[in-house]
């Protein structure tokens, strides 16, 4: 088989994870060394194909081979697809090469499970050991950790990777007991508790040697079992609070060929996995605890709205919120307000009061965060629009429902 | 004539009525200075950014002499200090390929100038513009990190290695450069672009003067590799073409190889492939499945404890593991805390975190050694909410409590301890098996119960978080006298 054809099979293979990032690693230069690659911190997307999901790394798997069962996975030891694998020097070559021809930022590498879980990290490593004591490759890593192997084989990993990933796949434990049997949700989090430890060593001494500087992530398929947002959001929040993710991906699961019948046959709107991601978003970045978006009596984000609107249609009573005066926490917890306008609200507030006008220059969508805020020039009509017909007027046109009309008509 | 910065005194010429001449960022902060240091209003300059442009002004008046009447060169007042973060600004919005870019630029440290600092506000008209300036260069910038792309020329053509091509909107050139000298080491490299052309020839730049364009014209079989990788990697499930297009503008797709191929998988992805993930092309290959019985593809796992396994509260759900007690199968004293905390649950071990280093200094001080004492909790998973990034310790409830406390029976049953010492109230309501009693009863009184004694102290974290130096102090006092009552009740048990 040549290699066209094994990229062919196992970059295939590897499209159902979404981690997909290159950022977060320490900034490093090869200006005047030998070897190649730089890292700016940030990540650069290099391209984006038909579903928009951009291309930063070389994301493919060692082997497709898998003696796992997994219910959701197309490379499934009952699954009947083409195998393949690649060699050490085919995953070196491939990564230098495109990363010469500026294709990528580095490598995303992945692999079925072969022999054992220790063999098959071992081999993972050993590409990565490859990468950069050979070649000085200076470009990102992330190398997804096989949970059951030998810590010794991880602590070795996060020498070599910029990210290490465990993926916890399915949100709760009875949903991978049942379609992931040889996982277990236990060993899962006992991999991202001793990455956790080691990313903390590595914090409280310096000069310790180097450990996965860009952190670790996981990845939850949305839509493959029964689960509900609530129960996602919360082992998402489980998982950053407990192991100090820096990403946890959401894929909505898409159907996968003569798919088993313990997984659905068509995949869940992908509005869902939007919302998710941007309910995570307010988890990470703008201080909401997931009991803020979702009861824990459980249930779905809404699909119309996005869940910042949602929680503030909730929460009535904190607005309308006065700008020259309020919190840049809650300032950024208006509809429509982001982060950065927060920030630059509570600057120029230094200056002068804020009014109107400044909200347009500052493209703030004006529909949406007028009934929620109060400035020197403007304060909305009390009790002018009741929550309900405010979500009305302020719902997104539906996108994407049809997105798969024929497997819904079936 | 055209005034030059640097060859004649901007606020000369520009008070003589001479459009100045600036090529560069360089040049117009160097006359800029100046005529803010004669406080020349930006309406009364005129700027100009081209040689071209500069000859439309030939021929207009030029006197430097008479000029250096109108203003008084002993005039000149201090230049106020610019500020990192404005001259940034400045610096990048400079890269933005507008005509009146110098004037701009001036009108705003002017207003900065005059003590109006709102200018940097992108809720200020001046501002927004000046943000959006700077945030097309930012865009131009990254969009040639990401889409440019280097074609691998034959080895005997030597030097340079790779050569790419790009059309620019913005004069982003050095900065972007500077990124593939990061990126590409030694490697020899030539970026092209209609105006400008930079060789890296492994260590220094060149800049090899406009219009050189070969990129275009050469094959490179890399570049079949990368079509196959990027046909593969798409998930025709997702297709989302609008997606797609919105992040990358039109103009880069020409220039892309992946460009070509989009409208075929697109068009393949709609008219059916979309029913499942898989790639056509590897759909129709013969496949095959592994043939390894399901027990034998079971990892090797330590068999969980039927601890792990417990599901009599809710709390094993957000903790990682169990942490059961440790020390000594036979130990005459036991102590009890209320539940591991964020390191114990990561190693699974009691009493590692900070209150374990507490309870390590409070056990020297009472004479004890930690490896003769069975060391265990009341509740054996981590109870906690999250708080910011952290996860904040949450006293067990009581049905948390007497759910646990079948584990520390069994503790209890197999150690049988002489003492217990239970470490703050939750060790001691599940010692005690009530939810009735309070620290402030027992504690510094052994108690009889179930024929042992039971002496109640402070939990340590407890301590910790005690505010004052005294008051800590005491508070430790009170858990070493416990520790010591525990010998000595010992002790007496032996003499009996
Ligand atoms: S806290 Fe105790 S009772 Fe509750 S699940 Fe854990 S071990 Fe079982």
């Amino acid at each position: 088989m040549d290699l066209t054809d094994k990229l062919e099979i196992l970059a295939d293979a590897a499209k159902y994870d979404a981690s997909c990032a290159s950022s977060g690693a320490p900034k490093r230069s090869s200006e005047g060394k030998d070897g190649i690659g730089a890292t700016s911190g940030m990540g650069i997307c290099h391209s984006y194909t038909p579903d928009g999901r951009c291309v930063s790394l070389l994301k493919i798997l060692l082997t497709n081979f898998c003696i796992y069962d997994c219910q959701y996975c197309v490379n499934r030891r009952t699954s009947n697809v083409p195998r393949a694998r690649f060699s050490v020097d085919e995953v070196v070559k491939l990564t230098v090469d495109f990363y010469l021809r500026n294709y990528i930022d580095g490598l995303f590498l992945s692999s079925g499970i072969i022999r054992s879980a220790d063999y098959t990290m071992e081999q993972l490593v050993h590409i990565a050991r490859q990468l950069r004591e050979v070649h000085n490759f200076r470009g990102y890593i992330h190398l997804k950790t096989i949970p059951d192997a030998d810590p010794a084989l991880i602590a070795a990993a996060g020498k070599y990777a910029d990210r290490l990933s465990v993926n916890i796949e399915l949100p709760t434990q009875a949903s991978v007991e049942k379609l992931a049997p040889e996982k277990s949700v236990h060993t899962i989090k006992l991999a991202m508790g001793s990455i956790r430890r080691r990313l903390d060593e590595k914090a409280e001494e310096p000069r310790s040697p180097k450990f996965a500087p860009a952190g670790q992530s996981t990845q939850m398929i949305v839509g493959a079992d029964a689960s509900d947002d609530q129960t996602i959001l919360s082992t998402a929040e489980t998982l950053y609070t407990s192991y100090k993710l820096k990403r946890v991906y959401y894929s909505a699961f898409s159907p996968i060929p003569q798919s088993p019948g313990s997984v659905p046959l068509a995949p869940p709107p992908m509005l869902r996995e939007h919302r998710l991601y941007q309910a995570d978003f307010l988890l990470r970045s703008y201080g909401f605890v997931a009991s803020e978006l979702l009861p824990a009596s459980g249930g779905n984000l809404a699909l119309d709205i996005d869940p910042k609107l949602a929680w503030a249609l909730a929460n009535r009573e904190h607005f309308p919120l006065d700008l020259n005066l309020a919190d840049a926490s809650m300032i950024a917890r208006v509809p429509g307000i982001g982060l950065r306008n927060a920030k630059r609200i509570v600057e120029l507030r230094r200056l002068r009061r804020i009014r109107y006008a400044d909200l347009v220059r500052l493209r703030c969508s004006m529909k949406k965060i007028a009934p929620f805020i109060v400035t020197a020039d403007y304060s909305p009509v009390r009790g002018a629009a009741s929550s309900e017909v405010l979500r009305r007027s302020l719902a997104e046109a539906p996108q994407q429902m049809n997105l798969w009309p024929e497997l819904r008509a079936a | 004539m055209a005034g030059t910065a640097g060859s004649i005194n901007a606020a000369v010429a520009a008070s003589a009525g001479q459009p100045l001449l600036v090529a560069g960022f360089a040049e117009w902060r160097e006359a800029a200075r100046e005529l803010l240091a004669f406080d020349i209003a930006p309406h009364a300059v005129k700027w100009i950014g081209q040689r071209d442009e500069a000859d439309l002004f030939a021929g207009a008046p030029a006197d430097p002499h008479e000029a250096a009447h109108a203003i008084d060169l002993r005039q000149a007042r201090p230049v106020m200090h610019l500020p990192r973060k404005l001259m940034d600004m400045l610096q990048s919005a400079a890269c933005c390929r507008v005509p009146d870019r110098w004037a701009f630029l001036y009108r705003v440290v002017w207003r900065w100038q005059h003590g109006d600092q709102v200018v940097l506000s992108p809720a200020d008209e001046d501002g927004a513009r000046l943000h959006a300036m700077v945030k097309a260069v930012h865009r131009e910038e990254h969009d040639m990190h990401a889409y440019i792309r280097f074609r691998e020329r034959p080895e005997a053509a030597g030097a340079p290695r790779f050569v790419a091509w790009f059309e620019p909107a913005h004069d982003v050139l050095p900065q972007v450069a500077q990124h593939f000298v990061s990126r590409m080491g030694r490697i020899s490299w030539m970026i092209a672009t209609p105006d400008a052309s930079v060789l890296w020839d492994g260590e220094t730049l060149h800049n090899t003067g406009p219009l050189v364009s070969s990129a275009a014209d050469l094959d490179d079989a890399g570049e079949a590799l990368w079509l196959t990788y990027y046909r593969s990697i798409f998930n025709p499930a997702r297709l989302n073409a609008g997606l797609m297009r919105s992040h990358i503008p039109s103009r880069f797709w020409k220039h892309l190889p992946e460009g070509s191929v989009v409208p075929q998988m697109v068009s393949q992805a709609a008219a059916g492939a979309r029913r499942t993930g898989q790639a056509e092309a590897v759909g129709q290959r013969r496949g095959t499945t592994i043939p390894i019985a399901a027990d034998k593809a079971q990892p090797q796992r330590q068999a969980p404890s039927t601890l792990d396994e417990c599901r009599r509260c809710e709390l094993w759900q957000h903790a990682t593991q169990a942490v059961g007690g440790a020390g000594p199968a036979h130990a005459r004293i036991m102590l009890v805390g209320e539940q591991p905390g964020d390191q114990e649950d990561l190693a699974g071990e009691p009493f590692v975190g900070p209150a374990g280093q507490l309870l390590d200094q409070v056990l020297r001080d009472a004479g004890l050694d930690r490896r003769t004492i069975y060391l265990t909790n009341a509740v054996k998973h981590f109870k906690w909410e999250p708080r910011g990034k952290r996860r904040l310790h949450k006293t067990p409830a009581q049905r948390e409590i007497e759910a646990c406390s079948y584990w520390l029976d069994q503790e209890l049953a197999q150690v049988k301890p002489d003492v217990i010492v239970a470490l703050g109230s939750t060790a001691l309501k599940s010692v005690l098996g009530t939810g009735n009693v309070t620290l402030k009863d027992t504690i510094g009184k052994p108690i009889r119960h179930d024929g042992r004694w039971v002496i109640t102290v402070y939990h340590p974290s407890f301590v910790l978080r005690v505010p004052d130096e005294a008051s800590k102090q005491q508070a430790m006092a009170v858990m070493v006298d416990g520790l010591r009552q525990a010998q000595q009740l010992l002790q007496m048990k032996s003499e009996n």
